[in-house]
């Protein structure tokens, strides 16, 4: 038995080492690798030097990493928006008719479309003369033209819709599989006790939902504060700082001004507060003690 | 309220936020039809009034599609094959065997998916300089080769094949190897589906790591090559549009043709 055992575990390690060997290079490495290079002022110009926690320090005055990690936490503010309309969605789509499939299709498509064609469309869509423009003046939305993604005022917002739109379908296709799990007699029981359609959404669906919005608002979270492509594509934190967020930041530090060291402390210190942000997400929807299914 | 209201107001929700998803990429095909069509003229042009597939003709001619689609290719089924064939092997064991170190592997993967390291991309850059892989599309692949959540899936998958099979494959003597490709590899071919077609979404669609990595613009996949092609060629946009059009269309083709399977697999995710 206990031999039995002993080469279960050799040939278990032997079928796992090539994973392993590639997550360790590629997965863990960068995390390990990442905390001495952040001591250092590492960069492809001069020797290296150790630098103690001078990074960390210079991350504090620098306005405009400040202003990055603001942006970022302005863009988690497009979660709860997401998952508000991503279950909306799901409900809607949950519906048993004709078509169905067809339409829940047509908003998936936007998720499987790179992020590249996503920010072009978007971008001439915005345009000063673009078509959104054109069709808020004519309904009398807007008084004047509006430079969408090159106002300092509106930039940020407009990301935060293209990223909403590009991702919507893909929670929605979470939350569909959230309610097609939920029991029919669940919905019978309280359509006897009187409920109406609101009543079954607040008090059945939405508690049912709960480790799925979980798993969502998470997701979501991460992917806001991680938020690189569409910002580095239409605006590369443009104009002024008004769209320069984190990852952005660290990206031009690092890959184009070859800052690694520096860069290094600035994914350090994100790291950090993306874990922390994720614990106060568990932590928030732990509370009121609905077990997931 | 009456059985046909309810459909007709569900049928019109359902128009309206088709229009919202869909409706921008059918007015990019409606640009790529439209042959020397200005999008920012006013009023600007949204339905078609002629159509022409010069754009596509003239783009295809200028770009070297044929290439950027060919590394595109190459790029996506070496990322695909690596996937499978790495997540199949790492999560198999842990479905299947009980071993030494099974909690210490597991408490490790899940780390990872807890800790986001935004350095990720420095210290790619630095590995695959150090092994001479820059300019390469092993380069471009590596760093992506296998994923923590392509483990789990896979591992939810071995996890519905009876215990039983393994061991009436050791009950006729084959190895644990053998076991594994003849008996249950055949058996979880719809998560391997699953793992496929997401990994080919995102090699297809993957534009900045492939720039960081290949000094060559020759080598650059689709979507690379389209930021490209906008930065060139910024007025010219019947041609920018039917090059966009070029390349999606392939991976919504791949997307409606395997829609089910992929459906199931994101909704499987979250179970995992």
């Amino acid at each position: 038995m206990y031999k039995a055992i002993r080469s279960e575990t050799f040939t278990a390690w032997a079928f796992m080492a090539p994973g392993l060997l590639f997550l360790a290079v590629f997965t863990f490495w960068p995390i390990i690798y990442g905390i001495p290079l952040s001591l250092t002022d590492y960069s492809v110009i001069a020797e290296t030097r150790y630098v103690g926690l001078d990074n960390f320090t210079r991350a504090f005055q620098d306005h405009n990493f400040l202003i990055s990690l603001w942006n970022s936490l302005v863009y988690v503010l497009i979660v709860p928006v997401i998952q508000i309309i991503a279950i909306l969605m799901a409900i809607l789509v949950n519906s048993r008719i004709p078509g169905i499939k067809m339409f829940r299709a047509a908003y998936y498509i936007p998720v499987v479309t790179s992020m590249v064609a996503v920010a072009l469309i978007w971008s001439w869509l915005l345009g000063n003369n673009g078509v959104v423009n054109y069709l808020l003046l004519k309904v009398g939305l807007l008084s004047e033209q509006v430079s969408w993604l090159s106002t300092s005022s509106t930039a940020l917002y407009v990301l935060m819709f293209i990223t909403m739109w590009k991702g919507l379908g893909y929670y929605m296709m979470l939350y569909l599989a959230g309610l097609q799990g939920i029991p029919a007699d669940l919905y019978e029981a309280a359509r006897v006790d009187g409920a109406g359609p609101l009543r079954l959404i607040v008090h059945v669906t939405l508690p049912l939902l709960r480790p799925h919005i979980l798993f969502c608002t998470l997701i979501s979270v991460m992917g806001a504060i991680r938020v690189f492509d569409e910002v580095y594509i239409l605006t590369k934190g443009g104009p002024g700082t008004s769209t320069l967020t984190s990852s952005v930041y660290i990206f031009q530090k690092g890959l184009e001004q070859f800052n690694f060291g520096y860069a290094s402390a600035l994914g350090l210190i994100v790291s950090v507060l993306v874990g922390a942000l994720s614990v106060l997400v568990f932590r928030l929807n732990r509370k009121g003690g609905v077990n997931s299914y | 309220m009456p059985r046909s209201l309810r459909y007709l107001i569900t049928y019109i929700l359902l128009i309206l936020l088709a229009l919202f998803m869909m409706g921008p990429f059918l007015w990019l095909l409606s640009v790529s039809l439209m042959p020397g069509r200005n999008v920012f003229a006013n009023p600007p042009a949204i339905l078609p009034t002629f159509i022409a597939f010069d754009n596509y003709v003239q783009v295809w001619n200028f770009m070297n599609f044929p290439r950027y689609i060919m590394n595109t290719v190459v790029i996506t089924l070496l990322g695909v094959a690596f996937n499978i064939f790495l997540s199949c092997l790492t999560a198999y064991p842990l479905a299947a065997f009980r071993f030494k170190g099974r909690n210490l592997v597991f408490t490790l993967l899940i780390s990872t998916m807890i800790i986001p390291s935004a350095t990720a991309m420095i210290v790619h850059y630095l590995t695959i300089q150090a092994f001479h892989l820059g300019n390469t599309f092993l380069g471009v692949v590596l760093p992506a080769a296998v994923s923590v959540f392509n483990i789990f899936l896979m591992r939810q998958t071995f996890l519905g094949i009876p215990a039983d099979i393994r061991d009436s494959g050791k009950m006729d003597g084959a190895s644990e190897l053998r076991i594994f490709i003849q008996l249950v590899m055949p058996l979880v071919k719809p998560g391997i589906a699953v793992i496929g077609l997401l990994e080919v979404m995102a090699f297809w669609n993957n534009f900045l790591w492939p720039i960081v990595v290949l000094d060559d613009p020759q080598k650059y996949p689709l979507a690379a090559a389209l930021t490209y092609l906008n930065g060139q060629f910024s007025y010219n946009f019947g041609w920018i549009a039917a090059g966009t059009m070029i390349s999606v269309l392939p991976i919504i083709i791949v997307f409606l043709f395997t829609q089910k399977y992929y459906m199931e697999g994101i909704a499987g995710a979250i179970k995992g």
